[in-house]
């Protein structure tokens, strides 16, 4: 077919398939009307004709005999089969006397009184209606010397009976199978098209991430119900999706506003007081006499000194610079560092494939940040006084553990969801950052087992 | 009476480098007597108890209790001490707390030793000092402004207390249109840019008292 019909076949469906449905039956119960008005006046004008026919040749016959006919009836009937069997279609014949009498009758006429009117005409078919309401033809011809008549007459409800039930049965069932149409429409409505429709603006309406499907979908077949299930389905997921990136993106805008608060408090408890020191020191200077000038002087060079290592030390931290020197330096002189920073003692251990190890800076600030991670936690919550770390590559794989004496926690009842929502994002992070390299970082820790203290090991594969 | 005495002085500040300078610099200065130093809020307010010094210097923050609690607690108990915040944060509101926290004075850090001496003579006889640095960009010392008029007045102290144009025309039972007017025209007599640094210029010119903003917090 050319696509312009099935444009019009899809914008049009419902219509066209209306149509479809109805016009074939309506087309029936018309012909089928019209059919059997034709049939019905056939049928009547050759009964009509027959029975004519057979009164007529009746009273001829009967006529012929005329004179052994007399009253009361002589003759003999065997001569006239017709009465003791009938006529070969169904209806039946009569000899009726001038007094309206029967004379002689077919097996299976009726009571001629049911049907007898005085107005009946004589030598023409009629078509009339009995007393006990059926219809009859009939034709009546008199006997020659006025004996009286023949009636022939064919019932219509013996002759038609079945053929008029069956004939009349067609347009009711007609009428029953377009019934049938219109309600299988009907539903066709409700349960496909309504629901469809239904899904359609559902779906059209639904901003994905924010709104779940309408979960009081009601009347639809079972398989639009799965499609509408379906989306459903797929709308929690994307809202439940949706929900863990906001909290994500929550959670790393949190952080940065923590490190933003962070280092401001750092600014303004190290260098800002120092400068502001030196400009005190600056206006006392003004102030001073020839004498006590240099020891002021001294002692606002001191300040200064101490103002650029604070801004050092805060550079170091945001950036460390060492991280160009390569990893296990790296490692060193921050374990150094730290244990110079909290009084502990660190230390730091290498195999030899890892001292030749070549890696990207941005795995080596990874790893940096977890071990500096894990050396505050270690001397912040745990009290250690020792820790020890350890990098080893084997092949394609490099590990790195870090041990500490300190007390421990109960890793097993600290969820990274609960440390995150508490804005202790120190050991989610540390994660978070190993799997970003595509490693794995495991963190053991107990309290009450012999072996006290945390243990981390990160691994990943290069 | 207290004008001819030596003023007696609190200092309390976490920072050791800066507390010993200003620190310095009081003990050098005969009208001033540096009667004691806290490194942190509970301290201060121990001390205060205790000395009833005639000015407190207060760094706005402190571990524990905060310059700006100290002075809520002195200003509860209703103290005699006068209060100055010495600070390093400059945020306008931070002076609009401190006021309303019941200081009379807020001097940076960095200031000068000519001028903390003036704030804490100020502050001593019961007048209010604010830093020159505070609202000093576009405050002249010789600059007169032209006098507020008493909806503008009711407007700004309003402002100045947290509401939005829409509360305070609601408030006034005017419409939210004619206060925007209003503050646009106080902004232009007092050269300020926006309510809080409008009120802190009219709390410096005397257009506004302190008294009149601490009553609205009522």
């Amino acid at each position: 077919m050319p696509p312009k019909i099935f444009r019009i076949l899809r914008s049009h469906f419902l219509i066209i398939l209306l149509c479809l449905l109805v016009l074939p039956p309506v087309a029936v119960v018309f012909f089928a009307v019209a059919g059997m008005v034709n049939q019905e006046n056939a049928m009547e004008a050759a009964v009509s004709s027959y029975v004519q026919d057979l009164a007529e040749s009746m009273a001829y016959h009967l006529s012929s005999d005329d004179d052994s006919w007399d009253l009361p009836l002589l003759g003999d009937v065997s001569k006239y089969p017709f009465f003791s069997w009938g006529p070969s279609i169904p209806g039946w014949v009569a000899l009726i006397g001038r007094g309206g009498n029967v004379i002689i009758a077919s097996p299976g006429a009726v009571n001629i009184a049911n049907i007898w009117r005085d107005d009946l005409p004589v030598g023409e078919a009629i078509k009339i209606v009995g007393k006990d309401g059926k219809e009859y033809t009939l034709a009546i011809y008199p006997l020659k010397k006025s004996h009286g008549y023949v009636i022939a007459a064919v019932s219509w409800s013996q002759l038609l009976g079945g053929l008029v039930i069956i004939s009349r049965m067609w347009p009711l069932s007609v009428v029953v199978i377009t019934i049938g149409s219109f309600i299988a429409i009907r539903l066709l409505w409700s349960m496909l098209i309504i629901p469809l429709q239904n899904l359609v603006d559902e779906i059209n309406n639904l901003q994905s991430g924010n709104d779940t499907a309408n979960k009081n979908f009601k009347n639809a077949v079972k398989e639009i119900d799965s499609v509408h299930n379906a989306l459903l389905r797929f709308s929690e997921a994307t809202v439940e999706r949706d929900n863990l990136r906001n909290k994500y993106v929550r959670d790393i805008v949190q952080a940065q506003e923590k490190e933003r608060m962070d280092m401001a408090r750092e600014i303004h408890d190290g260098p800002l007081q120092e400068v502001t020191a030196l400009v005190q020191q600056i206006h006392m200077t003004l102030e001073d006499d020839e004498k006590s000038r240099p020891a002021r002087i001294k002692r606002t060079e001191i300040i200064a000194r101490s103002v650029v290592r604070e801004l050092r030390s805060l550079c170091d931290e945001l950036a460390p610079p060492w991280m160009d020197l390569g990893l296990t330096e790296a490692i060193t002189e921050i374990t150094d560092r730290l244990s110079q920073v909290y009084d502990i003692n660190i230390t730091a251990d290498f195999n030899d494939e890892a001292q030749e190890l070549e890696i990207d800076n941005e795995i080596i600030l990874s790893l940096l940040r977890i071990i500096q991670e894990a050396i505050s936690n270690a001397t912040r919550h745990g009290q250690a006084s020792e820790i020890n770390i350890k990098l080893t590559k084997n092949n394609d794989l490099v590990k790195l553990d870090i041990n500490d004496n300190g007390e421990g926690f109960d890793a097993n009842n600290i969820s990274m969801e609960n440390l995150r929502i508490g804005g202790h994002r120190g050991l989610a992070s540390m994660t978070e950052r190993m799997n970003l390299i595509g490693g794995n970082l495991k963190i053991e820790s107990g309290v009450n087992n012999n072996n006290k203290g945390t243990h981390i090991t990160a691994e990943f594969k290069i | 009476m207290k004008n001819d005495k030596v003023i007696r002085i609190l200092l309390a500040d976490d920072h050791p480098l800066t507390r010993a300078g200003i620190a310095e610099f009081l003990r050098r200065e005969p009208s001033l007597d540096l009667i004691a130093e806290a490194e942190d809020g509970e301290k201060a307010w121990d001390l205060i108890q205790d000395m009833n010094p005639d000015v407190a210097l207060l760094d706005i923050r402190m571990p524990g209790l905060d310059g700006v609690s100290v002075a809520q607690k002195v200003k509860a108990a209703n103290l005699p001490t006068s209060l100055i915040m010495l600070t390093s944060y400059d945020a306008q509101q931070y002076v609009i707390a401190s006021l309303r926290a019941g200081a009379k004075g807020f001097v940076l850090k960095t200031v000068s030793p000519k001028d903390l001496t003036a704030a804490i003579n100020t502050v001593s006889k019961g007048g209010l000092y604010l830093d020159p640095e505070v609202a000093s960009a576009i405050a002249e010392d010789d600059f007169i402004p032209e006098p507020l008029s008493v909806r503008e007045r009711e407007v700004l102290l309003l402002a100045a207390k947290g509401l939005s144009s829409k509360e305070v025309a609601k408030k006034l039972f005017i419409s939210e249109r004619t206060v925007q007017t209003h503050l646009a025209s106080i902004y232009d007599k007092l050269g300020s840019r926006n309510k809080t640094e409008a009120l802190l210029l009219a709390l410096k010119y005397g257009v506004v008292t302190l008294e009149e903003l601490l009553e609205d917090d009522e």
